[in-house]
């Protein structure tokens, strides 16, 4: 039956060669790098200069690979590449050189392969532009100041548009409907109606923003969704958020012991793509804590007790029986005698003519003890 | 099952035009249920007389061009998708549910293609990822009814990858054969639903491709017990109503038959079945009890050596230790095989809260709003530019006779609001009703059915963000600023008091 229907074709797929989009996310939070060059000698400039050569380096793989850079900047997320579009691209610390500077800027630069250069001068000029927009009130007014899920929100929709062609990842499944994936790539397209892949890389130096915390899972979830690993490289202030993030997407985690030689790290941990990865064994971070911390106060255990309802999570029961978060009186009564013999509850007079007819004194005896005498 | 009825509701009152051949079909099925807005003038017409069709609402431009229009309904097809019920409502999220197959021979009918057996597997495949997906720490088993029995394929279980494999290796190798017996699957579910925990949901899920059963006994008594034992069935037709489903769908249900649908095609079989994958409404009449879970919260181990893991009796270097018996699993969530301690990740409880704290709908933008914006916040893809209302190269798009309830669907403000004059053509632009960020129509789906948080509101202040934390009492308040979504909630809220939420009428909004 199958044969005549040809169904077999279904299965059979060769793996599509597709292009990797990168997306570096950078914290620009200029007090926290600040902090870092004092304790590691790591400035900023230096930092972005060897990330430009690891994108570089991605984009050097294959023509058609391509790379974005979201900055997470103290007061949300900023595409730095591509820029928005309908922007002066100019870079405004250019601004006020003369046309000859100009042009002997432009022909030191001549030699340099087109699209390195054009990465480089769009995030270099959106990058001036971000913190010429910022005060220095601003910064003080936000020490930590960090919008991750919001630079991840953005990054995952940017991949969700560019290697979905925004279908969300979700193959529609009915048979028949093929066509309609074969579109915007240029034909290459595998399964779940993925035209390039992708990975995003995290270079956090703030530390993790707690009220965050739902939205940053919920990012997770959507980037194992998409099977969009999350890499992260962490330079200062260890996180949990973001090595679950990791962890839980197959992505690289990575604490630099030394900073200043970022670019090795970037280069040797974070470089390979999906199919290089599947033949390495990645210097991630093996024993990754998963323990949970309740809402009650903030203890972190290992064994805690669920509402229901809301899925709050407390260290002991909470008082009265009622949850904290969603104010629905709960029963608690299972967990009372935790460790002693379960009793058969009495049994419910459905049958009145069936219980009526038994000994009188069996069945009171048997409602009326609660627990056993021992 | 809800959902298939809401987004009938939503496509019939709302101002997006019928697509085609789905669409027609679709109210014509639906006329029976009468809630289908007839036209004024026509009281006596029937209802196949009404035929929408689908060319008549597409006007040229001045260009000769259609590509406004195109665009418009296309949008207004994701967008049906896509609006739902954002009231925050105590739903069960921890479920178990039994996932009934048909194997009969109705199954090897080819209306569906290849067949109905191959495509209800492979959709009964991606029914299983995606549950589990969405219930991280629910549970599922499935049942096949082959040849006038019930055929167990999986047991009670929270692994996917369990599920998939039995999914391959019995379901796949079995050619449909005989009759199909409604009562000895559902007693089967019965029973393995028996046992299950009153905190959480009893469900069952049948695929039913036959139009008869061939049962041992009176199908009503199983359906009485079924009752009895607070379980709600939901059943997906794939040829015609059957009497003996409506009436077990509705009794187990408190009354509600939006749990049994009808496939139209390929595309509405798996948007039914993919409907029961979100957690059902909790009714305040007492299905469940709330309760305190007892949970471990393993950490994770990296051994030198091999060793054997509880669950599968693999051989394995690392797993996960339970925090009471010390045994080790391989897989997470999972119940301990060895002291029986509900072992879970907390990423697992936070993956279902976003069933508990819905993104809001999010509100198209009015041209005379659209300057704002060159290109989605996002994801950096370029909207149209402004139109004068004036300009020559506009397209008309006709109204459709039933816009006068346009507004249900929260865009009112937008290309529908002006009865008289001709509408505009899209402005491609959508707006968190929060952040005032404007979105295109893809990251607005991304973001409602896989981010669930709005990507503009996060990267807003701290103390914006504080503001929406405190998330479930206040809500309502903060809402009520906003007069759609406050008729919603108030509904939603009244709804809840007089303790009957159907969901096939909480998105009925009349604002």
């Amino acid at each position: 039956m199958d044969k005549v229907d040809g169904t077999e074709h279904y299965n059979f797929k060769a793996p599509a060669d597709l292009a990797t989009l990168q997306v570096i996310i950078l914290d620009t939070n200029p007090l926290a790098w600040a902090k870092l060059e004092k304790s590691s000698s790591l400035s900023f400039p230096s930092a972005l200069s060897q990330l430009l050569i690891f994108a570089n380096a991605h984009l050097a793989f294959s023509q058609s690979n391509r790379c974005a850079v979201i900055a997470n900047h103290i007061d949300g997320a900023h595409f730095l590449s591509p820029a928005d579009p309908g922007i002066d691209p100019r870079d405004p610390g250019e601004a006020d050189l003369t046309p000859e500077e100009l042009k002997e800027i432009a022909q030191q630069n001549a030699s340099k392969y087109r699209v390195f250069r054009l990465l480089e001068d769009e995030v270099r000029a959106s990058y001036r532009r971000l913190i010429m927009g910022t005060t220095p009130a601003a910064v003080m007014a936000s020490p930590n100041g960090s919008s991750m899920a919001g630079a991840l929100g953005a990054a995952l929709s940017y991949i969700n548009r560019i290697c979905f062609g925004g279908t969300g990842g979700r193959s529609t499944g009915v048979p028949g409907d093929e066509k309609s994936k074969v579109t915007s790539a240029g034909g290459k397209v595998d399964d779940t109606g993925r035209t390039m892949h992708a990975k995003i890389l995290v270079v956090s130096v703030t530390p993790d923003p707690a009220n965050q915390y739902i939205p940053v899972m919920n990012s997770i979830f959507a980037s194992q969704r998409l099977k969009v690993p999350i890499d992260v490289c962490k330079l200062q202030n260890a996180t949990v958020f973001l090595q679950q993030a990791a962890d839980a997407t197959g992505g690289v985690y990575m604490e630099p012991e030394h900073p200043q030689g970022l670019l090795q790290y970037l280069m040797v941990g974070f470089l390979p793509d999906h199919l290089a990865r599947r033949s390495l064994i990645l210097p991630t971070k093996v024993d990754v804590d998963f323990r949970a911390a309740c809402f009650c106060h903030k203890k972190v255990m290992d064994i805690g007790f669920v509402c229901s309802i809301c899925l709050s999570i407390f260290c002991d029961p909470p008082e009265g029986a009622v949850c904290s978060t969603c104010q629905v009186k709960l029963d608690v009564t299972s967990l009372e005698n935790l460790g002693k013999p379960v009793v058969l509850p009495a049994k419910k007079k459905k049958k009145k003519k069936a219980i009526d007819s038994l000994p009188e004194s069996g069945v009171a005896s048997a409602a009326d003890s609660p627990a056993p005498a021992d | 099952m809800a959902d298939s009825d809401e987004d009938f509701v939503l496509s019939s009152s709302g101002d997006d035009r019928p697509k085609g051949r789905g669409g027609a079909r679709r109210s014509t099925r639906k006329s029976k249920r009468a809630d289908g807005a007839p036209a004024p003038g026509a009281t006596k017409r029937e209802k196949w007389e009404d035929i929408q069709r689908s060319w008549d609402n597409v006007v040229e431009g001045a260009d000769g061009s259609i590509a406004g229009t195109v665009i418009g309904l296309l949008e207004a097809t994701k967008r049906k998708r896509l609006l739902r019920d954002t009231t925050p409502i105590q739903r069960g999220i921890i479920r178990h549910l039994v996932l009934i197959l048909d194997l009969s021979s109705a199954m090897l009918e080819k209306d569906l293609r290849p067949t109905r057996f191959l495509l209800t597997l492979r959709f009964a495949r991606d029914f299983v990822t995606e549950f589990f997906e969405q219930n991280p720490i629910s549970q599922l088993s499935i049942i096949g009814m082959h040849d006038g029995l019930a055929l167990r394929i999986s047991d009670m279980g929270g692994n996917p990858a369990d599920h998939l494999t039995a999914l391959q290796e019995k379901a796949f190798t079995v050619e449909p054969k005989g009759a199909s017996s409604l009562q000895n699957a559902l007693e089967m579910g019965r029973a393995e639903l028996f046992h299950t925990p009153t905190h959480g949901t009893r469900e069952v899920l049948l695929i039913f491709g036959a139009l008869s059963s061939s049962d041992p006994g009176d199908i009503h008594d199983t359906i009485n017990s079924l009752v009895e034992d607070k379980i709600q069935v939901r059943i997906v037709g794939l040829a015609a109503q059957v009497a003996v489903c409506r009436e077990l769908v509705m009794k187990t249900n408190d009354g509600d038959d939006s749990g049994y649908g009808v496939i139209l095609d390929e595309g509405h079989y798996r948007e039914l079945m993919m409907a029961a994958t979100t957690p059902p409404v909790t009714k305040t009449e007492e299905k469940s009890v709330p309760s305190l879970l007892m949970m471990g919260f393993p950490s994770r181990i990296v051994e030198k050596h091999e060793s054997f893991c509880a669950c599968h009796s693999n051989l394995t270097k690392g797993g996960y230790v339970c925090p009471r018996c010390t045994a080790k699993v391989c897989f997470l969530p999972t119940e301990c095989p060895c002291c029986g301690l509900t072992l879970v990740l907390s990423t697992h409880l936070a993956r279902s809260y976003h069933h508990l704290f819905p993104l809001k709908n999010w509100v198209e933008v009015p041209w005379s709003e659209a300057h704002n914006s060159t290109h989605c916040w996002s994801c950096q893809a370029g909207f149209p530019i402004n139109q004068a209302p004036t300009s020559p190269t506009k397209l008309k798009i006709k109204l459709s006779s039933n816009l006068a309830s346009g507004a249900s669907n929260g865009t009112g403000a937008a290309t529908a609001g002006k009865n008289q004059q001709p509408p505009l053509p899209p402005t491609q632009r959508y707006a968190c009703t929060d952040c005032k960020t404007h979105f295109c129509i893809d990251c607005d789906i991304f973001a409602h059915e896989s981010l669930h948080f709005c990507p503009g509101c996060q990267s807003l202040t701290e103390d914006r963000i504080k503001a929406r934390a405190n998330m479930w009492p206040q809500i309502t308040e903060e809402e009520s600023r906003d007069a759609t979504m406050g008729t919603q909630v108030a509904e939603a809220t009244r709804m809840m008091e007089n303790s009957k939420i159907a969901p096939g009428t909480s998105m009925e909004v009349d604002s």
